[in-house]
């Protein structure tokens, strides 16, 4: 259990009649690389959001990181996203009219205080140490995504949540960005947990579950 | 009514003690019992004083003390600054802060003080020793009730409000004068901006006087315009604030620029700017408490510059000489010249009106002076609280002094007492009226 950074038994959230998630009982050890699959509506958004603390439970528990996020109140909730999570959106939402590196201490900022030489740092480990001065305009999806994923980690979180990450990524970016986290995550021992369409990004993970209309139906490990 | 005039004194005690209740969170119980002995000790020594002192002296010790205070504070900020240019820390001095017995000496020191200033106001107060006796167990009463509500009230306070040691000094400061400032004998701010006017009197007359102007070749006359802005009452009041608040604003500074703790051996970039901003965070609420200070400064200076004592200033009575050129005024009529009150008269001679009171001194004897003074703008006098005051420089002259020549005094008037009343030669009056209103004219009315 104390190896556990992720535990929730009975989750269930529902916006008025709608269930999106069903009763969900779920452990994810520290340091592991969990995949969510499942179709558009199966509740694996949902499921990330109130795991990274944008959402709240209707019903069950759900302690991440040792702290019970039903419990928890709004400036809880934001503490423990600024300090807990790091989060990679399909869609980027970088400020469009910040440089890369300053879309990166925006984050710091947020966090504690910015630190330019740090970001730089961050933005050089992504492959982007070229363009730091760059807006999110003049670069590419995946060099956005990039700033996305330096963005999410400069605060050394413990659990890094995806939603779709490489979901408008080509095959080669998409690649890219899905090597990037493997080596990020053998470095700063992160928890990933990432929601995908694709089987094949999917596959990057130790494990993977499915889910459909809320319920998790499946679950795979890879390599067994 | 002595009650509600004690409030502010009482009030700024309490604020007092919450400040060094929360410089020294882990010396509670000391601090709060050696706040109440010390205000009762205040309170005692004070009555003592007056008793065996009767007259202007206890007031003169207690503004020395609160002044001495003050002069205190401006060493502790000098230094403040200086250890924190050159990066400094007094190991000794922390040493030092952190025992039980410093704390209980500043609380104290500090009640003491406070004690002594609030029971100047009821200096009037004449009882045999046991009412003397009743009245400082009352105070030791009211004053255990109110440090122990500062305690409660102390704990009730965000544990982020840190307070720093010069921080603590400047608030403790600043309280003690925001409750000399309720009693104008106890007041230091007028004073003090009347010095700086001197000062700057003083240093420009010699100045110029060495360069033998005004009769220099290079200074034009539109000149003298500015130089007379260095002789206005401004001067002496914008430069009493600069002395005023200027420790405070240094104080202020030293915590606003201290050193951030190093974090240079933190590997993780995270944890080392959480780090940084938890310190920047405790340092800028650490400013709170020297932006009190600055409140109560601030307070005390209005409190001086618009006291709230209601000024006994008659309007003056018109006189007349007789045929022989004397002024008679009888002690009793409608005003009665020995009720320990100022009486104001006007004479007219020959174009020339001279303004003069009348007044029993503290001696018991009755004493004629101009109503203006050989330093300042001819704006008159006011009596209050055992005082004259003058109404140009805000100086207070004790009643003792009053009949004396010299600085800020009123200028006496020769006069006879005979029979019934007082003689003044109508011609003499004109004359020194004349003469010392020439001398002070070059005041010009702007700088009022």
């Amino acid at each position: 259990m104390a190896d556990n950074i992720i535990e929730m038994s009975g989750l269930t959230r529902s916006y008025g009649d709608i269930c999106a998630l069903k009763p969900l009982d779920l452990q994810v050890p520290g340091g592991e690389w969990l995949s969510v699959m499942g179709h558009s509506g199966s509740g694996k958004s949902t499921l990330l959001n109130l795991m990274g603390g944008l959402d709240r439970p209707s019903a069950g528990s759900l302690h991440v990181g040792g702290e019970n996020l039903s419990t928890l109140t709004e400036d809880g909730l934001a503490r423990f996203r600024r300090d807990f999570v790091g989060i990679i959106f399909q869609q980027h939402h970088l400020v469009p009219y910040l440089t890369a590196v300053e879309n990166v201490m925006l984050a710091q900022y947020f966090h504690s205080v910015p630190d330019e030489a740090e970001a730089r740092s961050a933005l050089d480990r992504v492959g982007l140490g070229h363009r730091l001065s760059n807006r999110p305009g003049e670069l590419s999806g995946g060099e956005q995504q990039r700033v996305c994923i330096a963005r999410a980690i400069i605060n050394s979180p413990k659990l890094l949540l995806g939603d779709e990450p490489t979901g408008n990524l080509d095959h080669k970016s998409t690649v890219m960005v899905m090597d990037l986290l493997r080596e990020l995550r053998a470095e700063d021992k992160f928890t990933i947990v990432m929601v995908t369409h694709n089987q094949e990004v999917a596959a990057w993970g130790d494990r993977t579950i499915y889910l459909d209309d809320g319920i998790l139906v499946r679950e795979e490990r890879m390599g067994s | 009514m002595v009650a509600m005039k004690l409030i502010p004194h009482l009030l700024s005690w309490v604020a007092m003690v919450l400040v060094v209740l929360r410089g020294f969170p882990e010396r509670r119980f000391i601090v709060t019992n050696a706040s109440i002995a010390g205000f009762t000790a205040g309170v005692a020594g004070s009555f003592i004083l007056f008793r065996l002192y009767p007259g202007d002296l206890p007031f003169g010790i207690v503004r020395g003390v609160v002044g001495c205070v003050f002069l205190l504070l401006w060493g502790i900020a000098v230094a403040a600054v200086y250890l924190n240019l050159r990066e400094l820390q007094l190991f000794q001095g922390k040493k030092l802060v952190n025992t039980a017995s410093y704390s209980g000496f500043v609380a104290f020191l500090a009640s003491v003080i406070a004690g002594t200033v609030a029971a100047c106001r009821l200096s009037g107060i004449n009882g045999n020793a046991l009412e003397f006796v009743l009245l400082v167990l009352a105070s030791c009463a009211l004053a255990y009730a109110l440090a122990y509500g500062a305690m409660f009230a102390e704990k009730m306070l965000p544990a982020s409000v840190t307070v720093s040691q010069p921080a603590l000094i400047a608030t403790v400061v600043a309280l003690l004068f925001f409750s000399s400032s309720h009693l104008i004998r106890l007041d230091l701010f007028s004073p003090l901006s009347m010095k700086v006017m001197k000062f700057a009197h003083d240093f420009v007359h010699q100045f110029f006087e060495s360069m033998l102007i005004p009769d220099h070749l290079f200074i034009r006359s539109y000149l003298w315009g500015y130089i007379g802005l260095l002789f206005g009452k401004e001067i002496g009041f914008w430069g009493g604030l600069i002395i005023w608040f200027t420790p405070v604003i240094l104080i202020f500074l030293s915590i606003r620029f201290e050193l951030l703790p190093s974090v240079a051996h933190i590997r993780q970039g995270a944890q080392r700017r959480k780090l940084l901003a938890a310190a920047i965070k405790e340092r800028q609420f650490r400013l709170v408490i020297p932006l009190l200070a600055l409140l109560f400064f601030a307070a005390a200076a209005y409190r001086s510059s618009f006291p709230s004592v209601e000024y006994w200033d008659p309007k003056p009575v018109p006189v007349s000489a007789n045929p022989a050129g004397e002024i008679f005024i009888p002690k009793k009529g409608e005003i009665d010249l020995e009720d320990g009150k100022l009486h104001k008269y006007l004479f007219k001679q020959g174009g020339t009106e001279a303004r003069f009171f009348v007044l029993l001194n503290s001696a018991g004897q009755l004493t004629v002076d101009l109503d203006a003074c050989a330093i300042c703008k001819p704006d008159g006098y006011g009596q209050a609280e055992g005082t004259v005051i003058c109404y140009y420089c805000k100086t207070l002259i004790p009643l003792e002094t009053v009949g004396k020549p010299g600085g800020c005094n009123p200028v006496p008037i020769p006069f006879t007492v005979k029979g019934d009343g007082v003689h003044i030669d109508g011609m003499t009056m004109i004359k020194i009226w004349s003469a010392t209103v020439q001398a002070t004219s070059r005041i010009k009315e702007g700088g009022k």
